[in-house]
């Protein structure tokens, strides 16, 4: 484990709990791109280029998706975020435990990457209400997603990169409908 | 005959089904002829198939996917074939019924054909589950506020079916019945077999569908419901000994069914001997006579069993009479009463003598189930004395009673008494071959008289005298003048008012009004589908301490 | 070249039909023809057989294509007999976009590349106009990706043998999640659009969903295969008790087709657990009375359930037996399959299984009556899925010798 792919791994982290801690779309944006580059410099240090760059363009535009449309506001920890910040925290400290404790194997930033995200991730689409916030979770989701095929036996190709580059750049575009019902 | 020729008469039905509907659509009012000649020429197929060979008959055309298409005409699925397809073939040229009800009626007897053609379990199964449901919709087609069987009964009795014949199939390789291991057929294993029958047919000591029917408003699904469904569970437990070489896989098996056979005839006996119509006692008649055939199917010899397939027969050809008769009084009706009750000399009353006869020779409790059945068939006969003089019911429609072909049926089976053993040698031997082992050297039955262990009934040297005595007696007296007027039961049965409310408070239980906001359906179903996140986490870390153990 | 095909074509007819809306006759031919290219590409394709003309090693397994062909069926039969005034253009499009993410699903080379792509499909249908919101609608599907993502993880990692345990437990979970199974049952409008209802994920993207992730599961955690089984199996029969007692005592109609679809799913995951050749059998079968009995029929009871007509005809019987799993239709073959694994692998499954199969009478009739009285091509339909239904159960080796079994 490099140093590099070390704090890759920790941007990653820091990425996901910011998604989770924020409200604003600013903050959200930043979480998304600090994903983005965390899974892109994981993949790049494993030398698929052309890979991490689909990473990285789909979290690029998510993120200046994010920033470009609605209210520009930061919402870093809103009033009653405690639990978020705790779940933010304890993730890693899980996330950490699993990487680098319970399992082995050469590939610890990018696991610990992975299951934090995944964790966090999925724990802001649970609790979440506000469509942009629930999309950027699942941006970084697709982003984890695409970076875990890496840990499988074989070369999985440049598919899951890809799909997952276009699903994270894609979330933030979909019209977030509101609900027509009562 | 190439074996393909097996699917004939299944064929000709289903044939006859679609003719019938094309008919309807087309608005060609011959549906009734159509009915008429797909029935008849079916059973005509069938006789034809098997007069020529007369034993076993085999077609195996592949896998269907869950088991082999496998058909069988033997001595089992002749008899059983024609008790199905005679009654409902009569009840089909005789009944006016609109063409979506004939359709459903001929559907169903195709699949009834095909349950007891078939030559494994699984394919019984599918067809007599097939058979149970169009059934349902006949009578619900029909009337859907009258009884009808209860289809949560039906759909158990054919999954019950479904599950031996899956058992059977991993625990012995096959579920054909000829072919079946005997070690398959364990105790446990029979027991589901032999709830999936009383289930199937309705043989349970209370009042269940086979008598219900009859006091619908409309007697034309009732007479093919009965006359396609109610042989089905007898069919079980006669292929059960061809899976169990000869016998059930313990004596108390056969104990316990004999003594529900005798408690069916005897609840038949003891609701017909109070009923209020002469309709609520014809309704008792099938369960009667289909108690009495379990008590001989399940005995265990070959006596019983032949006397339990006669009685069987017997119970067709009045499935085939009853909804024939108009609900009043009448030579017909007094015909119809005698014959059923098993008066001498007609082919009721040798059954009876033949089965009770087996049950004394069986010993044992058995003999005990005899004595039994003995005071049940008095009672019986002193219920069809009783049911003369009552009024005849509600009525049905007029266009569905021909009372002279019930007369005729009727009839047909008293004078047809002197020839029990002529009807056993030919309809219910042949099936006994198939299914037990048969000392050889000595016919149970030939043309005159039934062999039993003990000693031979000369049936034909006894019973003609008799025959021509009653005809004789019949003439002199001339048409009798029977007033209807309501008359007390005999007896009435100790527990049933019990039974009866019993029942009724678990009908309309409910949970006290203090303890119900703990079972709210609505708050349980508003928490299930909440979308909770917590549910959602609290279910996975129950998952993942689950696999851990 | 067959797999690509089964992909885009029907991703081309759903883009088509979007722009030709203004001529729906036009949009309607079209995206028929689409379709039924893309049904003819499935057909032709060999199962197993791997494409690579677009760099990705594409493949199509022989039950994956026989549920695609019966999903494609159920969007012929529900948009060809779609009842009057229903928005035929509206469901041939988003059918044909749900096909082609089936076809995508089916086709995929590895599971990433499923839950990627069920996490795409997710988004599509949850940005589609509902009574929910986004959120609501989001939900249980991100969270069975990312169970199932977890799950991955666990099974690749290395380290103790328990892991490959949890990660047959997020495998599980994540496929009832994403179905909208009890415990993750996904929130429930009754009066919402079916394309963006629950339903859509329970009866037309869960039957592929459900079987590549269950034989994907089995080839990445061999050692964790009988825990695998025994939480499907699990959960199963608590979906099975649910869904048959939900669907016979919920108010609301169109919440009792929602649990009814639930408790199928209960016998398709108890099938799936028992892992035996009978068990994945009877899955077929019941996820294709899923696809091309309930599913048409529940879009056609739509209607009268808003009108509160309830009726008691011969077909209104005759639909209630098929949902019911009565002789002869598919659900009875079955159930016969199923009880026949279920012996072989643990007798008391079998009498819980057969138990259970009895409470599916009671909300089929209620299910039966709320269809109706069809009339028209709404009539036809329902006799196509009847028919079919009666030809399947009668014989259903060319179901099974289709998806391989």
């Amino acid at each position: 484990m490099t140093a590099v792919t070390a704090i890759a791994a920790f941007f990653a982290w820091a990425g996901a709990a910011a998604i989770v801690l924020a409200d604003g779309r600013r903050g959200l944006a930043v979480g998304v791109g600090l994903v983005a580059l965390g899974f892109t410099a994981l993949t790049w240090a494993d030398g698929a280029w052309l890979k991490g760059a689909f990473l990285l363009a789909g979290g690029a535009l998510c993120a200046i998706e994010l920033l470009r449309r609605g209210a520009q506001d930061w919402g870093l920890m809103p009033p009653g975020s405690t639990p978020r910040l705790i779940l933010a925290s304890v993730g890693a400290i899980l996330a950490l435990w699993f990487a680098a404790s319970l399992t082995t194997g050469p590939d610890a930033p990018l696991r610990f990457a992975c299951v934090a995200v995944l964790g966090l991730a999925a724990g802001r689409v649970l609790q979440g209400n506000a469509g942009a916030s629930v999309l950027s979770a699942s941006a970084a989701l697709a982003i984890a997603l695409a970076s875990a095929s890496a840990l499988a036996p074989s070369d999985p190709g440049f598919a899951p990169y890809l799909i997952g580059g276009v699903i994270a750049g894609g979330a933030s575009l979909l019209p977030v409908a509101e609900p027509s019902g009562a | 005959m190439p074996s393909i020729a097996l699917i004939a008469p299944v064929a000709i039905i289903l044939a006859t089904a679609g003719a019938v509907a094309l008919c309807g659509v087309a608005g060609w009012k011959i549906d009734r002829v159509v009915l008429a000649v797909g029935a008849w020429a079916a059973i005509l197929v069938l006789i034809a198939l098997w007069v020529p060979v007369r034993s076993t008959q085999e077609l195996n055309a592949g896998q269907l996917g869950f088991g082999p298409f496998d058909l069988r005409l033997d001595g089992v699925s002749l008899l059983f074939a024609l008790a199905i397809m005679v009654p409902s073939a009569v009840l089909l040229t005789m009944q006016q019924r609109s063409w979506q009800e004939g359709t459903v009626a001929v559907l169903g007897l195709a699949a009834a054909v095909l349950a007891v053609e078939s030559g494994g379990m699984l394919l019984t199964a599918l067809a007599g589950g097939a058979a149970a449901t169009l059934a349902v919709i006949l009578l619900d087609v029909e009337d859907p506020r009258s009884p009808r069987p209860p289809w949560g009964m039906l759909l158990a009795a054919w999954l019950a079916l479904s599950w031996v014949g899956a058992i059977l199939q991993v625990r012995g390789g096959t579920a054909v019945y000829s072919a079946v291991p005997v070690s398959a057929l364990t105790v446990p294993v029979f027991m589901l077999l032999a709830a999936a029958a009383l289930m199937a047919s309705g043989l349970f000591p209370w009042r269940g569908w086979a008598s219900q029917l009859w006091g619908r408003p409309s007697l034309r699904a009732a007479g093919v419901a009965v006359a396609t469904l109610y042989p089905l569970g007898f069919y079980l437990l006669v292929r059960g000994y061809e899976v169990g070489d000869g016998h059930y896989p313990q004596f108390w098996l056969q104990a316990v069914l004999a003594a529900i056979g005798v408690l069916v005839a005897f609840g038949a006996a003891a609701r017909a001997q109070a009923a209020v119509t002469r309709r609520g006692y014809l309704g008792e008649v099938i369960p009667g006579l289909g108690g009495f055939a379990l008590v001989g199917i399940s005995l265990g010899t070959p006596l019983g069993l032949v006397a339990g397939l006669a009685t069987l027969a017997v119970a067709a050809v009045f499935a085939g009479c009853i909804p024939l008769l108009p609900d009043r009084a009448g030579t017909a009706s007094l015909v119809v009463i005698a014959a059923a009750a098993g008066l001498p000399p007609g082919i009721a009353f040798g059954v009876r003598v033949v089965g009770l006869e087996a049950t004394f020779e069986a010993g044992n409790l058995l003999g005990l189930i005899g004595v039994a059945g003995a005071a049940t068939w008095i009672i019986t006969i002193i219920g069809a004395a009783r049911a003369i003089g009552l009024p005849g019911g509600r009525g049905h429609p007029v266009s569905e009673t021909a009372p002279r072909t019930a007369l005729g049926l009727a009839a047909v089976t008293v004078i047809a008494g002197p020839m029990l053993g002529l009807l056993l040698a030919a309809v219910a031997l042949p099936a006994l071959g198939d299914v037990m082992q048969v000392p050889a050297g000595v016919s149970i039955a030939n043309a005159t008289s039934v062999v039993t262990v003990s000693t031979v009934l000369p049936a034909f040297a006894l019973f003609t005298p008799v025959l021509l005595l009653a005809l004789a007696a019949y003439i002199a007296a001339g048409p009798p003048p029977v007033k209807a007027l309501a008359r007390p039961a005999l007896f009435t049965l100790p527990g049933t008012q019990f039974f009866a409310r019993a029942r009724e408070s678990v009908r309309t239980a409910a949970i006290p009004a203090q303890y119900r906001s703990l079972l709210d359906l609505r708050a349980l179903e508003a928490a299930a589908t909440g979308g909770g996140p917590l549910l959602w986490l609290a279910a996975l870390v129950a998952l993942a301490f689950a696999v851990t153990r | 070249m067959e797999p690509e095909l089964a992909i885009a074509l029907p991703a081309a007819g759903a883009i088509l039909t979007v722009f030709l809306k203004a001529s729906p006759r036009l949009a309607l031919l079209l995206g028929s023809i689409a379709g039924a290219l893309a049904v003819a590409a499935i057909v032709v394709a060999a199962p197993g057989v791997a494409s690579d003309q677009l760099g990705v090693m594409l493949s199509i397994s022989a039950m994956s294509r026989a549920l695609l062909l019966a999903a494609a069926g159920a969007l012929g039969l529900v948009v060809a007999f779609a009842p009057s005034g229903a928005g035929r253009v509206a469901l041939l499009t988003w059918g044909l976009a749900g096909f082609a993410g089936m076809a995508a699903i089916a086709a995929a080379p590895s599971l990433d590349i499923v839950i990627v792509l069920t996490l795409g499909i997710a988004l599509l249908h949850a940005a589609l106009a509902g009574r929910r919101s986004l959120a609501a609608r989001l939900r249980a599907p991100a969270l069975a990706v990312a169970l199932v993502g977890a799950g991955l993880l666990f099974a690749r990692a290395e380290g103790p043998p328990m892991l490959a345990r949890f990660a047959a437990v997020g495998l599980a979970a994540g496929l009832v999640a994403v179905l909208g199974l009890l415990p993750y049952i996904h929130e429930f409008d009754p009066e919402e659009v079916t394309a963006a209802s629950p339903i859509a994920w329970l009866a037309f993207l869960g039957p592929i969903l459900g079987v590549v992730i269950v034989t994907r599961a089995r080839d990445l955690v061999p050692t964790a295969a009988a825990a695998f089984g025994a939480v499907l199996i699990g959960l199963g029969l608590l979906n099975i008790l649910w869904g048959s007692l939900a669907s016979w005592l919920t108010e609301k109609g169109t919440s009792a087709w929602h649990y009814s679809f639930m408790a199928d799913w209960g016998l398709v995951l108890c099938a799936f657990g028992i892992q035996v050749s009978d068990g994945q059998a009877a899955a077929v079968l019941i996820l294709f009375g899923l696809l091309l009995n309930r599913l048409p029929l529940y879009l056609w009871s739509r209607r009268s359930m808003r009108e509160s007509i309830q009726t008691d005809r011969p077909i209104n019987l005759l639909a209630a037996a098929m949902l019911a799993g009565s002789a002869p239709f598919a659900g009875f073959a079955a159930r016969i399959l199923l009880l026949r694994g279920a012996t072989q692998l643990y007798w008391p499954l079998a009498l819980v299984i057969g138990v259970g199969l009895l409470l599916w009478l009671p909300p089929s009739l209620r299910l039966g009556r709320s269809l109706g009285a069809p009339h028209g091509r709404q009539a036809v339909g329902v006799g196509i899925a009847l028919a079919a239904g009666a030809a399947i159960g009668l014989y259903p080796q060319p179901i099974l010798s289709l998806a391989g079994l």
